[in-house]
């Protein structure tokens, strides 16, 4: 492998690397608010609300059903409205993040839920107050399986950041359908590929044992 | 102290279930007071609605002079700030150590880092679990879970702990000793203890007073002893038939025979009386069941036996007994 071929396989890991740790970070401002919500006002939650809850889960799982490639384009002017531009590695953290939102709300909703209902009614036989019981209870209790909500995200993001391509967003998935497939260059094709093989079992490990550590320690 | 007034309480689901109706009771102040009955009875959720963790249908909930049922959601807070609750699951927050467990409803009241601290120690040394103040409660065992649990209950120096089937997940030794604290944490701290169990066990150790409680009403109320020796209610005399032999297949009697039972409270249970007996009395004595028990600290005894003799003789027995203040129950013929 020359030198120009590795500069370019750097430079589409960075940017791979970039688009899913930038989509990631937002995502979780984004989804862990909504998660909490949906399962705050889900019927058997702390501050239940049916009528929020229900408008909320419509419009999660309106999100989660537009296919991301679709998606990508039909929001082309709302990203454009966001970073002044529809094409590259920037302006595809924009189609990522809103497809990531409504998948990281719903991981968060499912790890507060499995936190013991008893635990939540201890802290209310206390006086402890909604908010409090969120942010005392619900968050820290849940905390191993948040790490692996996000752990589940972001190794999504990578397999979403190789569609891209599609509006020149770059990384390692556009390298590889334009060198590896459209160019016929098989090597170029396995080492992105090997590439992200790395990537999605390091992240997979790096989540499982702080989740881990985070257990244990309880 | 907690009245309960015409508490009435319907579970809505697939099938209505009525889980309480028409509770009256008085648990007096200081006092550890047992609610029990089989599961279904519906004491938990009668213990539940001390605190408004389950609101009552109908019927008034006062605790001290606070009629519970009319609290707004922030004064509710305050008077559950108030009371402890301990937990059969011990529901005790994972991810904080003991000490943060402890801490936790004195974080919410705003108590200084200081007091903190000091309240902490305290309590651990209390229920004996001083050394394991940094441990995570995985790494505790269930009789110190709920030592945790406990401490945690106490931390605002509630006036009322409530108990709900406290030993219920722990083994009979660890059940002993966390009786005992619950006993010591009554007596030294003068607070009034309510403490939901179905074993009768457990109300004879420990508890002043019981309701029996079935089919989400009270069957029957009063202080223990009363309640061991001269159960009324079919579903008191169905929860002390292990304990106390209270139904036992009687054989034929022999044709000068007769079955008694006799019942020893206090001292009593510690005399030769029924040596006493066939010594001055020409009657045989042939002893079917018994038991000697505590009954919260006093000794406490039950025998099943068959007289024999004249009938003159077995009534001066009889007569005997009574004077030496055994209880004599006539079972046949």
């Amino acid at each position: 492998m020359n030198a120009a071929a590795l500069s370019i396989l750097w430079n589409a890991t960075l940017e791979t690397l970039l688009m899913v740790g930038a989509a990631t970070v937002l995502a979780v401002l984004g989804g862990l608010p909504l998660g909490i919500l949906l399962a705050a006002t889900d019927p058997n939650g702390i501050l239940e609300h049916r009528w929020v809850n229900r408008i909320l889960g419509t419009v999660i799982n309106l999100g989660r059903s537009v296919p991301f490639i679709i998606l990508m384009v039909a929001i082309i002017p709302f990203t454009r409205k966001v970073v002044g531009t529809s094409i590259g590695t920037t302006a595809a953290i924009v189609p990522l993040t809103v497809a990531a939102i409504p998948f990281m709300a719903r991981l968060v909703e499912g790890a507060l839920k499995e936190v013991d209902p008893g635990v939540i009614e201890a802290a209310q036989s206390m006086g402890t107050g909604p908010l409090q019981i969120i942010y005392k209870v619900l968050l820290p209790e849940a905390l191993p399986a948040l790490v692996l909500a996000v752990t589940v995200t972001a190794v999504n993001l990578v397999g979403y950041s190789a569609m891209a391509g599609a509006i020149g967003g770059g990384g390692l998935g556009d390298l590889a359908i334009r060198y590896g497939y459209q160019r016929f260059r098989g090597d170029v094709m396995l080492q992105t590929v090997a590439i992200l093989v790395l990537l999605v079992q390091g992240m997979q490990m790096l989540g499982d044992r702080i989740a881990q550590k985070l257990y244990q320690r309880g | 102290m907690i009245r309960l007034k015409n508490v009435s309480k319907t579970f809505e689901g697939r099938s209505e279930v009525r889980a309480l109706s028409g509770i009256d009771l008085t648990i007096p102040a200081g006092q550890i007071y047992g609610i029990i009955g089989q599961s279904g009875a519906g004491k938990s959720t009668l213990l539940r609605c001390i605190n408004m963790l389950e609101r009552p249908d109908s019927g008034e909930v006062w605790v001290g002079g606070t009629l519970m049922n009319s609290l707004k959601p922030k004064e509710l807070r305050a008077a559950r700030r108030k009371m402890g609750m301990v937990f059969q699951q011990f529901n005790l927050l994972n991810s904080r150590t003991v000490f943060a467990n402890i801490a936790f409803p004195l974080e919410l009241n705003k108590t200084p880092k200081q007091a903190v601290r000091k309240r902490v120690e305290q309590l651990a040394d209390l229920v004996g679990l001083a050394d394991k103040l940094e441990a995570y409660p995985r790494q505790l065992s269930g009789g110190q879970k709920q030592r945790v649990g406990i401490a945690r209950a106490l931390a605002t120096e509630p006036e009322v702990l409530l108990c709900d089937e406290p030993t219920s997940a722990l083994d009979p030794e660890t059940t002993a000793s966390v009786l005992n604290l619950l006993q010591t944490i009554n007596e030294r701290l003068g607070l009034t203890v309510v403490l939901v169990t179905h074993e009768m066990a457990v109300i004879q150790e420990t508890c002043h007073s019981v309701a029996v409680l079935d089919e989400g009403t009270v069957q029957e109320a009063g202080p223990v002893a009363e309640i061991f020796t001269h159960p009324k209610s079919k579903a008191a005399q169905r929860l002390l038939q292990g304990l106390l032999a209270a139904k036992f297949s009687l054989p034929q009697p022999s044709p000068d025979g007769m079955f008694i039972r006799l019942t020893f409270l206090h001292d009593r249970a510690n005399q030769p009386i029924i040596s006493k007996l066939i010594r001055r009395h020409e009657v045989e004595v042939n002893i079917l069941s018994g038991r000697i028990d505590q009954m919260k600290g006093s000794p406490f005894g039950m025998l099943l036996v068959e007289l024999r003799g004249s009938s003159q003789e077995k009534d001066a027995a009889l007569c005997f007994l009574e004077e030496n203040q055994v209880e004599v129950e006539v079972l046949s013929p």
